[in-house]
């Protein structure tokens, strides 16, 4: 891409944070809060502090592991709305090894260390396995991916509430008992931080991006994207692909919910995904499926929760507000980015027609 | 109405598609605009049809300077055109394609559309089902959808950009005898871009040639083949030779295939081809010809009976195993079937050919490098295909063609290619006959199909009948070919 361009799109995306920026203080001015002090006070819970930053990099890991999965599945042309329900899929998955490890694993010897990779390995196929059902659905059954991935969205959350509800629960709260640290994903001594998560949330990213960029899979999944007819002419298993690309999403997301019980809560609970497979999805809108602008973009949309709670958190009620706020700003930068990219190019489309003339 | 190009002038990048060029038509003539692959015809009549710009340079309609934003300017100004591949919407109806682009209030007025349709139709002598769906109209049908579409919102130039690349002889001889009832009484203008000089001496008046984006010759007809021929090649042509092989074993084996085609069903149709013959098939469009076809690549279900290549049924099989079985099937429908839309040529080849899971982007551009060479495309390796002429698109699909091929199955694979590039495409194609390769094609041109075919399927109201003795027939093959075509029962001699 040539430098022009890039930094057409930085000013789109300047523009738009503007304008959400603006949009949420005057919702803030309407409620008698101070924009300006909580601005201050949110920059300094995402970055003040290295817990902060901490913070954000580790809620930035699930979303990008599943915009990862989604710059696949999108790359080949499917809206793989259904990435929540994977996620989930993947905590529950998780959940269940992590909920019978003991917590004491030190006669265990060399199994202890088969623990983790076992719990990951089980996440990615519960996945891998709903990502695999919405591909056959749509492949067999003709049903498009975003109504079987919504329907499985809804299953997914009723077989996690039945469980938590159910078998799985400890105590007055419908969770599981806290996991067997010999359970989760091993963690920094000081900071909330592991660098094992980032370490194959890294590695993930980068088999994506060399997949797009590089081989065979990632080509025909560009070509299935934009004419799925001519691809299979040209020798392309359309099916199969459209199957892998789901399921390799799918295992992704799966991770994803994995990091969710394995770190980030430390056990099972309704609403587990929080709404990382929809952040995902976001994310990959924000970038237009251009791979490398993922990382950056991933970092700055996870800064929205952590700094959301806690100002949500905060005891100064001048600038406490409801965490739902950072919902409503994550939106309305969406929307914003998505109308900017579109008057660009517009924009664009007259100056070359100008230049044409002239 | 006259209209005039003044220096128009269009560059892509270092290339310079139209070279100022000065043509002017004048008001109920029919001109020819002929060209090589490349030359630069699409280009101008883009531009005239307000579809893009020129650099510079101006359109004068009746001595005033015009400029066009949109096509839909150029419309309002009288300029319509019909473009080398449909542009019209494939899942909605023949009358909300129609009524695409009419300028109405806000309900728009089915039954008086409907009512146009008819009228301007009939003025042309065309037949269209106004709540058929287009995508399962022919290529001939969309035509003439697009026509009637274009005259209805009063267009009085009509640039027809090689409008008998396939349609069927019958389609053209009711094209054409509209489109000069519209010159002479109506004082329509219209601009044939065409490849076949054949149409181009049945229809037009006046011609003129381009070649390398430049203006080099303008003529009144009747002029001699052979002299627009050295115009646009700079040289004159040798016909064709023809090879006669030995024939290896059998390779496709068709047994009472019963299959539906867009406008009827083909029943009993019987075929044994075997390596190293060449099968034409012919018959009016729509007949079943393309479906059989798409049949045997295993890309539509029969209705009955079966079909074998090297002694295997393809039942159930898909396209992308029948390729490796050494069966391709390369589609007219380029952009919609074919190619992808904005992809590279590099990027076709290396998902066209087989290899590991990494993709050595060197050597795959080296490959387009080389395969531009061969098959003489105008393009390099990285522009995106959409960006290619349209023979120059025909061209790469036929070198997509992976290699070592058992059978071929081409749906009208000279589409859109120049004199030149027919002839040297149908060398290549033979010359994979000669290495054993069996090939069964469609044709709208049955002068094609009896040149190169060594057995013609007819296909005429859902029967296929095998005709063998065309080369031997002593009386105008085409001609008695066409007679088959249009009905008339088969005697073996
Ligand atoms: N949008 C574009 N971008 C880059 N090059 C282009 C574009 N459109 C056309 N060209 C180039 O301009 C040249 C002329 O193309 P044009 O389509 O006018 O040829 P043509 O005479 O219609 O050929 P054909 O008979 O094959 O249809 C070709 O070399 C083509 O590759
Ligand atoms: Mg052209």
């Amino acid at each position: 891409m040539n430098l022009a361009k890039a930094r057409g799109a930085l000013l789109t995306f300047s523009g738009a944070l503007g304008v959400a920026l603006v949009l949420i203080a005057l919702i803030m001015l309407s409620l008698d809060k101070a924009p300006l002090a909580a601005g201050r006070r949110f920059l300094d819970g995402v970055f003040g502090t290295p817990s902060a930053r901490a913070d954000v990099v580790m809620a930035a890991l699930p979303m990008l592991l599943c915009a990862a999965g989604l710059l696949l599945t999108f790359t080949a042309g499917l809206w793989n709305i259904g990435v929540e329900g994977q996620v989930t899929m993947g905590a529950i998955f998780a959940t269940i090894i992590a909920r019978t490890i003991p917590r004491d694993v030190s006669e265990w010897g060399i199994l202890a260390a088969l623990i983790l990779p076992a719990e990951l390995l089980l996440a990615m196929l519960g996945g891998a396995l709903w990502a695999g059902l919405t591909a056959l659905l749509k492949l067999r059954g003709g049903i498009n991916e975003i109504f079987g991935g919504v329907a499985l969205n809804f299953i997914s959350v009723n077989i996690l509430l039945s469980l938590v509800n159910g078998p799985w629960r400890v105590g007055t709260f419908p969770q599981t008992a806290p996991f067997a640290s010999a359970a989760l994903l091993p963690r920094h001594p000081e900071l909330r931080l592991s660098p094992l998560a980032i370490a194959i949330a890294l590695i993930a990213f980068g088999a994506v991006f060399m997949a797009l960029r590089g081989t065979r899979f990632g080509l025909a999944l560009r070509a299935i994207g934009r004419n799925a007819k001519s691809a299979g002419i040209l020798g392309v298993r359309v099916e199969r692909h459209i199957l892998w690309a789901m399921i390799a999403c799918g295992a992704l997301a799966g991770l994803a919910g994995a990091f969710q019980v394995l770190f980030t809560r430390g056990r099972l609970l309704p609403n587990i995904s929080g709404g990382i497979g929809f952040m995902g999805v976001l994310i990959v809108l924000l970038v237009g499926v251009r791979a490398a602008w993922v990382l950056p973009v991933a970092l700055f949309v996870a800064t929205v929760p952590v700094g959301s709670l806690k100002l949500a958190t905060s005891l100064d009620s001048s600038v406490q507000i409801d965490a739902a706020l950072g919902n409503v700003f994550q939106g309305a930068l969406v929307l914003a980015v998505l109308i900017g990219g579109g008057i660009r190019a517009r924009l664009a489309a007259r100056r070359k027609e100008r230049a044409e003339h002239g | 109405m006259h209209v005039e190009l003044h220096h128009i002038t269009k560059t892509f990048g270092g290339l310079r598609a139209n070279d100022a060029l000065s043509l002017s038509f004048a008001e109920g003539r029919i001109y020819a605009l002929l060209g090589e692959n490349g030359a630069g015809k699409s280009t101008l009549m883009k531009i005239l049809s307000g579809y893009q710009p020129p650099d510079s340079g101006q359109i004068l309609i009746d001595g005033r300077a015009v400029t066009f934003e949109t096509p839909a300017d150029a419309l309002r100004c009288g300029i319509g055109m019909l473009h080398q591949d449909p542009l019209d919407v494939p899942n909605l109806t023949v009358l909300d394609n129609f009524m695409l682009g009419r300028r109405e209030g806000l309900l728009p007025k089915r039954k008086a559309a409907r009512a146009a349709l008819e009228q301007h139709a009939a003025r042309l002598g065309f037949h269209l089902d106004p709540f058929r769906y287009v995508d399962s109209l022919t290529i001939g049908e969309r035509q003439q959808l697009e026509i009637v579409r274009l005259l209805s919102l009063g267009a009085r130039l009509l640039i027809l950009d090689e409008p008998t690349t396939g349609i069927s002889a019958e389609q053209k001889q009711t094209l054409f005898s509209s489109l000069k009832r519209l010159a002479a009484q109506e004082g329509m203008t219209i601009i044939l871009v065409s490849h076949k000089l054949e149409d181009v001496a049945a229809l037009c008046e006046e011609v003129y040639v381009l070649r390398g984006g430049k203006l080099v010759g303008h003529r009144h007809m009747p002029t001699s083949i052979d002299e627009l021929v050295t115009l646009m090649f700079g040289q004159s042509l040798p016909p064709p030779a023809r090879r006669q092989s030995a024939l290896g074993e059998e390779i496709l084996r068709a047994e009472a295939v019963s299959l539906t085609a867009r406008r009827l069903t083909v029943r009993d149709l019987w075929l044994s081809v075997r390596r190293g013959e060449v099968i034409g098939l012919a018959g009016l469009d729509g007949s079943g010809q393309s479906d059989f076809l798409r049949a045997c690549a295993g890309l539509q279900p029969l209705n009955g009976g079966r079909i074998l290549i090297g002694g295997i049924p393809i039942r159930g099989k898909g396209y992308a195993e029948l390729l490796r079985m050494g069966v391709a099937y390369a589609p007219s429908g380029r952009l919609e079937e074919g190619l992808v839309d904005g992809l590279t040529l590099t990027e076709h080849f290396a998902l066209a050919r087989a290899g590991g899971a990494w993709i050595n982007w060197r050597a795959m551009t080296a490959l387009a490098a080389e395969q531009i060479g061969r098959y003489n495309i105008r393009g390099m390796p990285h522009s995106p295909v959409q960006t290619l002429s349209g023979g120059n698109q025909q061209r790469a699909l036929i070198a997509l063609l992976p290699e070592n091929l058992r059978l071929l199955l081409l749906e009208d694979p000279t589409r859109g290619l120049d004199v030149e590039s027919t002839a040297w495409v149908w060398q290549q194609l033979l010359a994979r006959r000669d290495q054993g390769a069996a090939i069964l094609f469609t044709s709208p041109d049955l002068d094609e199909i009896v040149t190169y075919s060594d057995r013609v399927l007819v296909f005429c109201d859902g029967r296929a009948t095998l005709v063998s003795d065309l080369a031997a027939s002593t009386r105008n093959p085409a001609e008695q070919l066409g007679e088959l075509i249009g009905g008339k029962v088969y005697e073996p001699r």
